[in-house]
């Protein structure tokens, strides 16, 4: 009886594929002579089934796997030493006696070796440091937007259309780029409180073609948004927050902070000197919001390995 | 292609296969299809910058899911307080192969898909932890080291974890009253 009890306590354990060996034999041996064992075997056995049967339980949307396989060509792995050098080392570290062919070295060849290989282990680590710290270079999209924002500073930059109506303004722009410009009238439909106003608008040239560059003002501080298409543009670099799907881009170029992404075949890039950062800033002028959803998106999600 | 891109790229496509794994991973952690989608996206840029450090002998599959399970639960301590929730039956699209593999009897095919997504139901209306044990265990298939691993936990804790989750699914299951799991539900 009390041998029953130790097998029925191993028969997860035996379809789980975790019981090796004697132990598993012993189990077998045992439900072969025992009626009562073997029943609750099979009942454990049908009711896993059941279980794995379900599988899968969901499948990525396919929209998901283009993003991922986007993202994987688009973002290069860091410069790091080889898994196989890695090994190579580790397994010296651990046997310094040796070397891959089982030939012993000279205690004097080797404790060179020994420093050799800490000094480079010590320049690996600071480049990598000095690598982490720096960071991506932003692309030559945001620097436009930063340039036209700054040029627009210092009048420099007209507006084409004086407005702070938003269908006017994408109107305007209808048959002046090759791409539609929809501004939404975000702080209306969500009920929020008037943070910020449109000025007007202006072509910008970009890349042999014209880009949409859109002025506001938020608290008499300028904020611009420059929008061209994907193929043109697309967005890099700086610190990249997942969210709703979209892969922004922050940088801070030239005391501006510039946000980057791409949606619907358009890239944006939305510049001010707003003192918060990264995702903060978005939370500035959408906090009057009533969408939590969407303010809930913003907030700053710091994630680490 | 030069060595480092070739890594890359293999990196890539070995990566890529596990993606519906993935995403019903941060299902089960999210509960909430946007967020899920965004674990995801977090988890293979994470994955991309730091496979470098992935030793050739590790379990891509498992060290994908440890990080992605950090990276949520990173989220969580920094934004909300809990997960949200979404409905099981939202989705989704049946797979052809299990189709296949089914008899070409109508009743049977029905019989099946009912007790699919009865435990479906039931492995959705699990607490967290429990849900999330069974979704590496039975549904992915993780051995209990890789499981101790990925939740951070000792192999024991494992065990004990998935015993009472077990117990749990059960005790729904026959419930329900017409799975085959019902049919073999036991009285501890």
């Amino acid at each position: 009886m009390d041998q029953c009890k130790e097998i029925q306590a191993q028969m997860s354990f035996y379809l789980d594929d975790e019981l090796k060996g004697n132990e598993r034999a012993a189990l077998e041996s045992h439900l072969r002579g025992c009626e009562a064992c073997q029943g609750l075997f099979d009942d454990e056995r049908d009711f896993l089934d059941a279980i794995r049967g379900s599988q899968p339980l969901h499948l990525a949307p396919p929209e998901l796997r283009a993003r991922v396989e986007q993202l994987l060509v688009d973002t290069p792995a860091p410069h790091a030493a080889s898994p196989e050098m890695r090994q190579r080392i580790r397994r010296f570290l651990r046997h310094p006696g040796s070397s891959a062919s089982g030939i012993a070295y000279p205690r004097r060849v080797l404790a060179a070796a020994a420093l050799v290989t800490v000094a480079l282990l010590i320049g690996t680590w600071a480049i990598t440091v000095y690598l982490k710290q720096r960071p991506n270079p932003p692309s030559e999209f945001a620097l436009m937007a930063v340039d036209t924002h700054q040029r627009h500073q210092r009048n420099q930059l007209p507006l084409e259309i004086a407005s702070d109506v938003p269908e006017r303004i994408s109107s305007w722009f209808a048959g002046k780029v090759p791409f539609a410009v929809k501004l939404p009238n975000y702080q209306e439909s969500s009920g929020q409180e008037k943070l910020y106003a449109l000025e007007g608008a202006r072509l910008v040239g970009y890349k042999n073609d014209y880009a949409a560059y859109v002025a506001y003002q938020m608290h008499k501080q300028p904020i611009s948004l420059v929008v061209t298409s994907e193929a043109v543009a697309q967005p890099s670099g700086g610190e990249e927050i997942v969210s709703k799907g979209l892969m922004f881009h922050y940088d801070s170029i030239q005391g501006l902070k510039v946000i980057t992404w791409s949606d619907r075949g358009l890239t944006y890039a939305l510049v001010s000197d707003l003192e918060e950062r990264g995702q903060e800033s978005c939370i500035v002028c959408h906090e009057g919001t009533k969408d939590q959803d969407f303010i809930e998106s913003l907030k700053p999600k710091q994630v680490s390995d | 292609m030069s060595e480092s891109g070739n890594r890359n790229s293999t990196f890539s496509n070995a990566a890529l296969k596990h993606l519906d794994a993935l995403y019903g991973f941060a299902m089960t952690l999210t509960r909430n299809q946007t967020e899920a989608e965004d674990l995801v996206q977090e988890t293979y840029l994470r994955a991309v910058r730091a496979f470098g450090r992935l030793m050739p002998d590790s379990n891509l599959k498992s060290w994908l899911f440890a990080i992605m399970r950090n990276a949520w639960l990173n989220q969580l301590r920094h934004t909300r307080g809990g997960p949200g929730f979404v409905e099981l039956d939202a989705e989704e699209v049946e797979r052809s192969q299990w189709l296949d593999q089914v008899a070409n009897d109508p009743h049977a095919v029905y019989v099946r898909k009912l007790e699919r997504e009865e435990v479906r139901a039931a492995i959705d209306s699990l607490s967290h932890p429990h849900r999330e044990i069974v979704v590496l265990r039975e549904i992915e298939g993780f051995s209990y080291q890789q499981i101790a691993s990925i939740l951070g936990c000792p192999a024991g804790t494992v065990m004990s974890r998935l015993g009472r989750a077990r117990e749990k699914l059960r005790k729904l299951l026959a419930e329900c009253g017409t799975t085959s799991a019902t049919r073999t539900a036991r009285v501890n």
